[in-house]
């Protein structure tokens, strides 16, 4: 008999729902569900989900199946802005002790006299120093004392620490220092995160806080893991998702727990990028001069992530893939490990609004939240938030919430932006078409920030919208950015669940090696060869196939005498490119300035075999079975007569003219007057917008 | 009504978005360290009248100072300025501050291809950026001496056109980059400024493009009508009264006495007036605040009072007077040298206006923080050729500033080892100073115990060793070396800074200003001031 394939499952927790995607190579099929998460502790929604899955798979197959699931954990995340992390010590080179408290010297914010700064995540006394100096060439100026370290290791017995970060100066030209004091740490059955393995790159403060994050929330990654592992079959596999968007073992994740945070947001925007190259996109805008230069070709995915929630918004910018960056902060402690770009701002569809003491209307950064949530919910929430005025609008039909099954109040979202309007002197409706304008103001400055700011034409692009809150305002947003098209795909609301089916294997490397622009291209390629090795040892040993193996290879470079590098792809002509690239972010290039190689970095990429997404035959483009209803929808040049569709009901092939309301279980889109929608093969909505 | 309040909040995000653009673009392709690490720079946006309509959140000091920028480049070149010019200065007695800060002004014309009505080519407003450059020549490197007159503190460039419809006139950047000890690193600087610039007149042009110039204009004055009626509510809320405070400075750098700063606060229903009346006259040594300075610190105290997140524009200070006598130490005449203006005085008018509204609104003030930024410049020749400077025997200029005790607050401590008030920029981090000079840090810690007691303590300084690996010459600017910041309702005074050479086995008092030689394997010791208390210590 042959071996039935595993059931292969996605998982991301939500802050509401724990999402499953579940995909059985046997037939191809792709199914989703949601539970309400366990805050408390999380594992227990993703256990009662997986219980439930090997049910339906006993149900209809003799034998359970082996079930290989790629999970992204809340728990390194949560550690970390709750400051719920191990107690964890910091060895570092004497005189540096305080390297985290002293962070940057700057104040949080500029104005206000009552801020703190963030929490540091070492206290003053599991701050140990060690006479140790490296210097800026790799020299040993002074050799490690070893009787320190044993003085250390037996004071931290006394405090029961088991975690610990080492950061010594230098340690990346020269980790042999930090390895022996690793060496006799880990003897004493210590969990020690080095700085020269989690980031061998210079900055002290960015390195030693990246490495202390490690330590800090790898015990609670380790816990969680542990208990999930021991309920899984002999024949289960699980992997985890990472935030710099790829898949790691088990048994990596443990240790290098820093790299897990934010993998929810991750499964998104590698959920996006899939559904982007699989989405039958309509012909690109056409390209101007210097912009096409810079694009690498004409299939090349272009789209900007859209996921708007409840509380919060998170943008991401896809060029043939996602964009990755070195500069993350999360919960005030930075982390330079490579991260996948996402712009995250407070506001919402449960953001509330506001009139303040000098007459502007505000919009967040308050939010109503999940409980009480906006007034239309009806749970005692009293301020108008954006979703009451969707629905004071007309844009949000109340009876089809949910799919129904959480009907809104419109009489309290009315009344709550009747009080907003009196305030305002407007009328309600007027009111709550500021309440959008401003709210779309937020997102707009959002998605500016990862587009133009960062050299990039959003005309190019094309908005990806998930999440529930996202397409009602999604139209409005990319015609006000110039982007041709919005698209809204079938798994608007499983897309970071899905994402993580679809991510493939990745392991970062880097290391500062800061040589001349003069390096002749084959010792670059030489030394680059050592990270090489270390990627294809590490995918080998993470079960990929040698022939599933992909390596690429950038530098980081920068003018000499910058401070800031960009990622080059290496290749013969990379310091070519570097000044190109250089002219198209920052509109200069200095052709005869020397340049300088500050890190070497790899990536290595194991890849995998997504889900074939559901490609039902395309039909015919009259959407009239789908449409349900018609109703006054209120939109910036006066109110218009819409038809509402229901999005189930519509087929690949229809097509919509705006304007328009398509309703969805999980979420409501919003077309209007001249945007035209189609729904192409895979189901997305792809919604050609208007002026 | 005649506002709108949708179309502020919307143009809010506009314009704030615009002027952090051009700061990111600043900072990412800046080559000095004060710029790149420290972000010691700021950008804004300005309506056609020269008024401040946004400033990005950048450093405090520039607030007041750089409408002044824009409006020396007016006065300078009046009808006289067209698309693609740009007016760069430096001049503190014509719209600069103190002459590291080089300030570039861009006037923004509507583009003849707009599609909007408009005349063609009419003025839609400035752009400006500011960017403190690591040394802009003068006796000392970096550009920051203890000088007895303004020509010995650096190159003094007036409001001038460095760019004429966008082409760069080479023979003023060749004067200027033959002034100046680093000229490559300046020559980058200057670009990433231009760069800067050409990003916010781009924004503003699409804000035009998109929303016609009659809207954004009428906009941005409504703009500036919202955030003075937020300071107007403020000062509503404050009890009517004149509130008097004064504090002084250790001396000016030549030996002289302490200096004093006074200042009354008359608050009389939405309306203020901040007089300086009775301060010290202006100083033979380098500690004279030009009045932009002054200005800028009332701006920062207000701002901060306000408490709400109101943009940073010209409607802040309408209902405030500020009232300086010219020469005097908080409004210099020339040729006073005024280096340490900008960085050491401004902390200390920050100190009397806190102090003197402490006595109208105690819960909203915390006690004194370090008062000084501890100015630290090494320069000399290069030993060797370390990776990311210039070549062997080529000039270095390194400058730093270092964090202290912050003030314990009415509710709770003060933090420690951070930037107060007038700066927040950032250090350089050991491993990019030591790849960049020929200096090594020995020692980087918080300075436990130097706040001041209380029932809430005032957080601690900081403890900065740094050895010299060759021979060079250090200036340093730095305040609260005799007295420490003081203390509020029965709070204790932080310690005073102290700074010191190690030398073999000798340990050699430094005064808080002055220049030394050191030698090689001299480490340069800073310990920073620790905040004052706040309220009594509790038995």
């Amino acid at each position: 008999m042959k071996t039935e394939p595993a059931l292969r499952i996605g998982i991301d927790i939500g802050g509401t729902f724990t999402d499953f995607v579940v995909y059985d190579p046997a037939d191809g099929s792709l199914r989703t569900f949601k539970l309400l998460s366990t805050p408390a502790d999380p594992a227990q929604a993703v256990l009662e989900g997986l219980d439930r899955i090997r049910a339906d798979g006993r149900s209809h197959l003799p034998g359970s199946r082996p079930l290989e699931i790629i999970h992204g954990s809340t728990v390194a995340t949560n550690a970390l802005l709750e400051r719920k992390g191990a107690p964890t010590a910091l060895v570092t080179t004497a005189g540096f002790g305080d390297v985290l408290q002293i962070g940057r010297q700057n104040r949080p914010a500029l104005y206000d006299l009552f801020a703190d700064p963030p929490e540091v995540l070492v206290p003053a006394d599991l701050r140990f120093e060690v006479d140790e100096r490296v210097d800026h060439e790799g020299n040993v100026l002074q050799a490690l004392a070893p009787g320190q370290v044993d003085e250390i290791v037996q004071k931290l017995k006394t405090r029961n620490i088991s975690s610990l970060a080492v950061c010594l100066l230098f340690s990346f030209l020269r980790p042999e220092h930090e390895q022996r004091i690793a060496e006799r740490l880990r003897r004493a059955g210590l969990l020690v995160s080095l700085s020269s393995e989690i980031l061998p790159e210079y900055r002290e403060f960015e390195r030693t806080s990246t490495t202390v994050v490690n330590a800090y929330v790898s015990p609670a990654l380790d816990a969680y893991l542990g208990h999930f592992e021991a309920d899984l079959g002999e024949r289960d596999s699980l992997r985890i998702m990472q935030s710099n968007g790829g898949n790691i073992s088990l048994d990596q994740a443990r240790r290098y727990g820093v790299r897990c945070i934010l993998s929810g947001p991750a499964g998104g925007v590698v959920g996006c990028d899939y559904v982007a190259r699989q989405a039958a996109l309509p012909p690109a805008a056409p390209q101007q001069g210097r912009q096409a230069e810079a694009g690498k070709g004409a299939e090349e995915v272009r789209v900007i992530t859209f996921d708007m929630g409840g509380t919060s918004t998170d943008v991401a910018l896809i060029e043939g893939h996602p964009t990755i960056t070195t500069e993350a902060v999360v919960g005030g402690c930075p982390i330079h490990i490579p991260l996948l770009d996402i712009h995250t701002i407070g506001a919402g569809g449960g953001s509330i609004a506001r009139l303040d003491a000098g007459g502007a209307l505000r919009v967040g950064p308050e939010s109503a939240g999940a409980d009480p949530g906006p007034a239309c919910y009806g749970r005692g929430g009293e301020a108008a938030t954006v979703t009451d005025a969707n629905l004071v609008l007309g844009r949000l039909p109340a009876e089809h919430f949910l799919g129904g099954q959480m009907p809104l109040d419109a009489s309290r979202a009315q009344a709550a932006l009747a009080r907003l309007g009196a305030e305002l002197g407007l009328n309600a409706e007027q009111a709550a078409l500021g309440v959008i304008q401003v709210a779309n103001a937020h997102m707009e400055r959002a998605l500016r920030v990862i587009s133009v700011e960062r050299g990039h034409d959003p005309r190019r692009f094309r908005l990806l919208s998930f999440g529930g809150a996202g397409s009602l305002h999604a139209a409005d947003l990319g015609r006000s950015l110039g982007i041709p098209a919005a698209i809204v795909p079938p798994l608007a609301s499983t897309l970071s669940a899905f994402g993580m089916l679809a991510a493939e294997v990745i392991k970062d490397y880097t290391r500062t090696v800061m040589l001349p622009g003069e390096t002749p291209i084959p010792d670059l390629a030489d030394r680059l060869r050592t990270l090489e090795m270390c990627g294809r040892d590490d995918l080998l040993a993470e079960g990929v196939a040698e022939a599933g193996i992909r390596l690429e290879r950038f530098l980081d470079m920068r003018y000499r005498g910058q401070s800031y590098e960009l990622i080059v792809p290496f290749s013969q002509s990379v310091y070519a490119d570097f000044h190109r690239l250089h002219a198209h972010q920052y509109g200069y290039a200095q052709e005869n300035a020397p340049v300088e190689v500050v890190n070497l970095r790899l990536r290595a990429v194991g890849q995998a075999e997504p889900p074939p997404l559901p490609r039902p035959p395309l039909q015919g483009p009259d959407p009239s079975a789908a449409r349900i209803d018609e109703r006054r929808v209120l939109f910036l040049d006066g109110p218009h007569t819409t038809p509402l569709y229901r999005a189930e009901l519509l087929v690949p092939g229809n097509r919509i003219e705006g304007p328009a309301v398509v309703v969805r279980a999980d979420t409501t889109v919003l077309l209007g007057p001249g945007d035209v929608a189609s729904l192409d093969a895979n189901s997305n909505l792809i919604i050609e917008l208007g002026r | 009504m005649n506002y709108d309040p949708i179309k502020l909040e919307i143009f809010k995000n506009l314009f704030a978005a615009a002027a952090e653009e051009m700061g990111t673009v600043l900072r990412r392709s800046s080559y000095s360290p004060n710029i790149k690490e420290r972000r010691d720079f700021s950008c804004a946006l300005f309506d056609a009248r020269g008024r401040m309509v946004a400033q990005a959140a950048h450093i405090p000091v520039h607030l007041g100072a750089m409408p002044l920028s824009v409006a020396a480049a007016i006065e300078k070149f009046g009808g006289d300025l067209g698309s693609g010019d740009l007016v760069m200065l430096n001049d503190p007695f014509r719209g600069g501050t103190h002459l590291p800060d080089i300030t570039m002004v861009s006037p923004v014309f509507l583009p003849s291809s707009a599609r909007q009505a408009g005349p063609t080519g009419s003025l839609l407003g400035f752009v400006a950026s500011r960017a403190h450059h690591a040394d802009v020549g003068g006796m000392t490197p970096g550009s920051m001496p203890v000088a007895r007159e303004i020509y010995q503190e650096g190159l003094i460039i007036p409001p001038v056109k460095l760019l004429r419809r966008d082409q760069m006139q080479t023979d003023i950047l060749d004067l200027v980059l033959a002034n100046v000890r680093t000229p490559q690193e300046r020559l980058g600087d200057l670009q990433a400024q231009i760069a800067a610039n050409r990003r916010g007149a781009g924004r503003l042009v699409e804000l035009v493009a998109r929303y016609g110039p009659e809207e954004v204009n009428e906009v941005m004055g409504q703009l500036l009508a919202y955030t003075e009626r937020t300071t107007r509510r403020l000062l509503e809320s404050l009890p009517n009264g004149t509130y008097r405070f004064e504090d002084h400075l250790d001396d000016d750098g030549l030996g002289g006495a302490p200096v004093p700063i006074r200042v009354a606060v008359s608050i009389h229903r939405d309306r203020a007036t901040v007089d300086f009346s009775g301060s010290a006259p202006q100083q033979a040594g380098s500690v004279n605040a030009v009045f932009a300075i002054t200005l800028s610190a009332v701006y920062y105290v207000f701002r901060c009072l306000l408490g709400l997140d109101v943009p940073n524009n010209a409607g802040c200070l309408a209902p405030i007077a500020v009232l300086a006598p010219p020469g005097t130490v908080v409004n210099a005449l020339p040729p006073a040298p005024v280096a340490g203006g900008n960085v050491e005085t401004s902390q200390r008018i920050v100190d009397v206006l806190l102090g003197a509204l402490a006595q109208a609104c105690p819960e909203k003030v915390p006690a004194a923080s370090q008062g000084t930024m501890n100015n630290v410049t090494i320069g000399g020749a290069l030993p060797r050729c370390p990776r990311g400077t210039g070549e062997a025997g080529a000039g270095f200029a390194y400058y730093e500033t270092i964090g202290g005790g912050m003030g314990a607050r009415p509710d709770r401590d003060g933090p420690s080892a951070i930037h107060s008030h007038m700066t927040n920029t950032l250090n350089t981090p050991v491993e990019a100073l030591e790849y960049a000079y020929p200096l090594r840090v020995q020692r980087y810690a918080v300075r436990a115990g130097s706040g001041g007691a209380g029932r809430f303590r005032g957080g601690d300084g900081i403890v900065r060793a740094i050895e010299v690996l060759t021979d060079c010459q250090v200036t340093l600017l730095s305040e609260r070396r005799g007295q420490g910041p003081y203390g509020l309702r029965g709070g204790g005074s932080g310690q005073p800074g102290e700074n010191r050479i190690l030398r073999g086995e000798a340990e050699i008092p430094l005064p808080g200003k002055g220049t030394v030689d050191l030698k090689k394997g001299d480490v340069l010791v800073i310990r920073t001031p620790g905040g004052g208390g706040y309220g009594p210590v509790e038995a």
